[in-house]
C-alpha cells in the first residue's frame, strides 16, 4: 500500500462526502424542525442538477448554472411545502407519502424532459478544471474544489445556527415548536424558509455533483440513499451528525470501491446497522 | 346470519365465480395481466400487513421479494431441481427478512420507512454489483415454470390459490393473539411495553411472516416473467407497493388487490397510449393522500356506512 494511493482515496472519500454532508445537512434540518422525512429532497437534487447542466451548456457559466440550479430547485421546495405538504401538515405518514408522490412525478418529467442517457455538467467557464500535481501525487482540482466550497458553507451554517437570530429561532422550533410558536414567533413561516433553503442546499449540491458523478433520473432516489444512511448515522435532526456521518460515508465508499467494488453498497449498510443496533437514534440523535 | 354476514358470504362467492370463470372468458393477454396483478398484489399485501396491523410502513419490501426471486433464479441456472430452487429461495427470503427485522425492530414511525428503504436499496445495489451472481444489469433470463404450472391458465389458477390462501392465513394472523399485539404496538408502544411486552420481538417476527409472504411474491412474479433483473428490488418496485395499498386502503383485506389493479392498469394498459404514466400514477397517489386518506376501500366503506344510516330510520318507521 503506498501513500499516493492512500491519500487519493482519502481526498476521493472527502469530496464525495462533502456532497452528501450538503445534500444531507438540508434533509436533516428539515426533520428536526418540522418532522418530515423529505423523499421528495432527491428530487429537488434532480432538478438542481439538470437546470445546472442546461445553464452550463446555454451560458458557457459554472456560476450561473449553480446558481440557476439552486434557485430552481428552491422554486420546486416552495410549491411542494405551500401546495401540497401544508395540507396534510402534523400527519406524520401521509407527509411522507406525499413527498415519494413529488419523487415519482418529478423523476418522471425530469425523464421525459432530458431524456434517461446520463449527463454531466460541460467544462464550462468558472469551474476549476485540470489537475494539480505536487511530485507524484496528481489530484483533480474539481474535487479539491468541492471540498472548498462546502467548508464554506458548513462553516456559514454552523455560525448561522449558533450566532444569528435566524439560527436561534431555528433551534428554538427543533427543541420545541409549540414553546417557540407561542412565544410569537411565526413557525409557519419559519418551517417554509427552511423547507425552501433545504431545496436550495439539494439544488445545489445536485448542480455542483453533477461535473463529479453521473447524472440521470435515477441519480435522485441514489443520493436519496445516501444522504439517508448519512443522517441516521449522525442522528435525524443534527448538523453534527450529518457531517461526521457523511465523512465516515465518504471514505468507507471511497475505499470499499477501490478494494471490493462488488459490494460498495453493502459497506456502507454495514455501519448503519450497527449504529441502529446500539444506538436506534443515530449517534448525535434524540428520540422523538 | 345477520345482514351484513349474508352480503359478504355472497360476494365471496361471486368473486370466487368471477375468478374461476375469467381465464374461460377473457383472452390470454387478459389471464396473463390477472396473474400478474395476483402476483403483484401479494407483494402489496405482505407490506399491507404491516402496516394496517403494525402500523409499520416498509419502503423496502421488494428487497425481499428480489433476494428471493434471484435465489430461485440463480438455482434454476444453475441446473438444480425444483425443490432445491425452492430451498434456496426460501432460505434467502428467511435470511433477508432477519436483517431486515433485525435493523427495524427498534425503530418506529418515519425511521422504520427510511431504515427499510436503505435494506432494499442495498438489496438493489447487491443485485446490480455483484453481476458474476446476479447478472448485473442485464439481470438472469430463462427461468422456466414448473411443467405443472406451465400454462398460462395453470399458471393463473396457482397464483389465485396462493393468494386466497395466504389472504384468509392473514386474515387469522391479524385476529390472533400476535395479530391483537401488534396492534397494541401501533396504538401505544408505550403501553405495550409497560404491559410486559416485548416489542422488538414482536415487530421482528412481524418482520418474518411479512417477508414470507413477500418471498412467495418474489418466486410468483419470477415464474410469471420468467427473467429477473435490478429493477425487481430497486426503489420504484418498493415504494409502488406502498402506492398500492394506500391507493387500495391501508389495512383493509381487499385494498391492496383493488389498488394494484388500478396501479398495473395504468402501468400496463394506459402506458400504451400515454408515455407519462408515471406522473399520473403520482399525481394520483398524492391526490389520494391528501384527497382520501383512507384509500378506495376505505372510501367505499364509508359511503356504504352513510348510505345505511340514511335507510335506517326509515326501517324503524316501517318496523313500528
Amino acid at each position: 500500500m503506498d501513500t499516493i494511493f492512500l491519500l487519493q482515496q482519502v481526498l476521493n472519500g472527502l469530496s464525495f462526502g462533502a456532497l452528501l454532508f450538503l445534500v444531507a445537512s438540508g434533509f436533516t434540518l428539515v426533520f428536526g424542525l418540522m418532522r418530515i422525512s423529505n423523499l421528495a429532497h432527491g428530487a429537488f437534487y434532480l432538478v438542481g442538477a439538470y437546470v445546472a447542466v442546461v445553464t452550463v451548456a446555454t451560458t458557457q457559466n459554472f456560476w450561473a448554472g449553480a446558481i440557476a440550479g439552486a434557485v430552481s430547485a428552491a422554486a420546486v421546495g416552495l410549491v411542494t411545502e405551500r401546495g401540497l405538504l401544508r395540507r396534510v401538515r402534523n400527519q406524520e405518514m401521509p407527509e411522507v407519502l406525499v413527498t415519494v408522490g413529488v419523487l415519482f412525478v418529478i423523476a418522471d418529467l425530469v425523464l421525459a424532459v432530458f431524456g434517461g442517457n446520463p449527463k454531466s455538467v460541460g467544462a464550462g467557464g468558472g469551474a476549476p478544471s485540470g489537475s494539480i500535481a505536487i511530485g507524484d501525487f496528481v489530484y483533480p482540482q474539481y474535487r479539491l474544489f468541492i471540498i472548498g466550497v462546502t467548508l464554506v458553507i458548513g462553516i456559514l451554517l454552523f455560525i448561522i445556527q449558533k450566532h444569528s437570530k435566524i439560527g436561534a429561532i431555528v433551534r428554538a422550533g427543533v427543541d420545541n415548536r409549540e414553546m417557540t410558536s407561542a412565544i410569537g414567533v411565526n413557525i409557519d413561516k419559519v418551517f417554509t424558509g427552511v423547507f425552501i433553503f433545504g431545496a436550495f442546499l439539494a439544488g445545489l449540491t445536485g448542480a455542483i455533483g453533477s461535473g463529479l458523478l453521473s447524472l440521470s433520473p435515477s441519480s435522485g432516489t441514489e443520493i436519496l440513499l445516501f444522504a439517508m444512511v448519512v443522517v441516521i448515522i449522525g442522528g435525524l435532526g443534527s448538523i453534527h451528525g450529518a457531517a461526521v456521518g457523511a465523512v465516515l460515508i465518504g471514505l468507507i465508499d471511497a475505499f470499499s470501491k477501490a478494494w471490493f467494488p462488488e459490494f460498495s453498497y453493502f459497506t456502507i449498510f454495514a455501519p448503519m446497522a450497527l449504529v441502529l443496533v446500539f444506538r436506534p437514534y443515530g449517534l448525535f440523535g434524540r428520540p422523538s | 346470519m345477520t345482514r351484513t354476514q349474508i352480503v359478504k358470504v355472497a360476494a365471496i362467492a361471486v368473486l370466487a365465480g368471477i375468478a374461476i370463470a375469467l381465464p374461460y372468458v377473457v383472452t390470454n393477454y387478459y389471464v396473463t395481466l390477472l396473474s400478474l396483478i395476483l402476483a403483484t398484489a401479494l407483494l402489496a399485501t405482505s407490506v399491507n400487513m404491516l402496516a394496517g396491523d403494525a402500523g409499520l410502513f416498509s419502503l423496502g419490501h421488494a428487497g425481499i421479494a428480489a433476494a428471493a426471486g434471484y435465489g430461485l433464479a440463480w438455482a434454476s441456472r444453475q441446473g438444480f431441481d425444483l425443490l432445491w430452487q425452492l430451498v434456496i429461495a426460501g432460505v434467502l427470503t428467511l435470511v433477508a427478512s432477519a436483517i431486515y427485522g433485525l435493523i427495524s425492530m427498534r425503530t418506529n414511525g418515519v425511521f422504520y420507512l427510511m431504515v427499510t428503504l436503505a435494506a432494499g436499496m442495498v438489496c438493489f445495489g447487491m443485485a446490480y454489483r455483484w453481476s458474476s451472481v446476479t447478472g448485473g444489469d442485464n439481470g438472469l433470463t430463462g427461468i422456466r415454470r414448473p411443467e405443472l404450472i406451465g400454462e398460462y391458465w395453470q399458471f393463473y389458477f396457482f397464483v389465485l390459490a396462493a393468494f386466497v390462501l395466504v389472504t384468509f392465513a392473514l386474515i387469522r394472523v391479524s385476529r390472533s393473539p400476535f395479530g391483537l399485539a401488534l396492534r397494541g404496538i401501533r396504538d401505544s408502544e408505550s403501553r405495550m411495553r409497560s404491559l410486559g411486552y416485548n416489542v422488538p420481538a414482536y415487530k421482528f417476527v412481524g418482520m418474518m411472516l411479512s417477508g414470507v409472504v413477500a418471498g412467495l411474491a418474489g418466486i410468483l412474479l419470477v415464474w410469471q416473467t420468467e427473467f429477473i433483473s435490478p429493477s425487481f428490488a430497486g426503489f420504484e418496485a418498493s415504494a409502488l407497493a406502498l402506492v398500492m395499498i394506500v391507493l387500495g386502503g391501508i389495512g383493509t383485506t381487499m385494498g391492496p388487490l383493488v389498488g394494484t389493479a388500478v396501479v398495473l392498469a395504468i402501468s400496463q394498459v394506459l402506458s400504451t397510449y400515454v408515455d407519462r404514466w408515471p406522473t399520473i400514477l403520482g399525481a394520483l397517489f398524492i391526490a389520494s393522500v391528501i384527497l382520501a386518506p383512507q384509500g378506495l376501500i376505505g372510501g367505499m366503506r364509508a359511503l356504504a356506512s352513510r348510505v345505511r344510516a340514511r335507510n335506517r330510520p326509515q326501517q324503524l318507521s316501517r318496523e313500528g
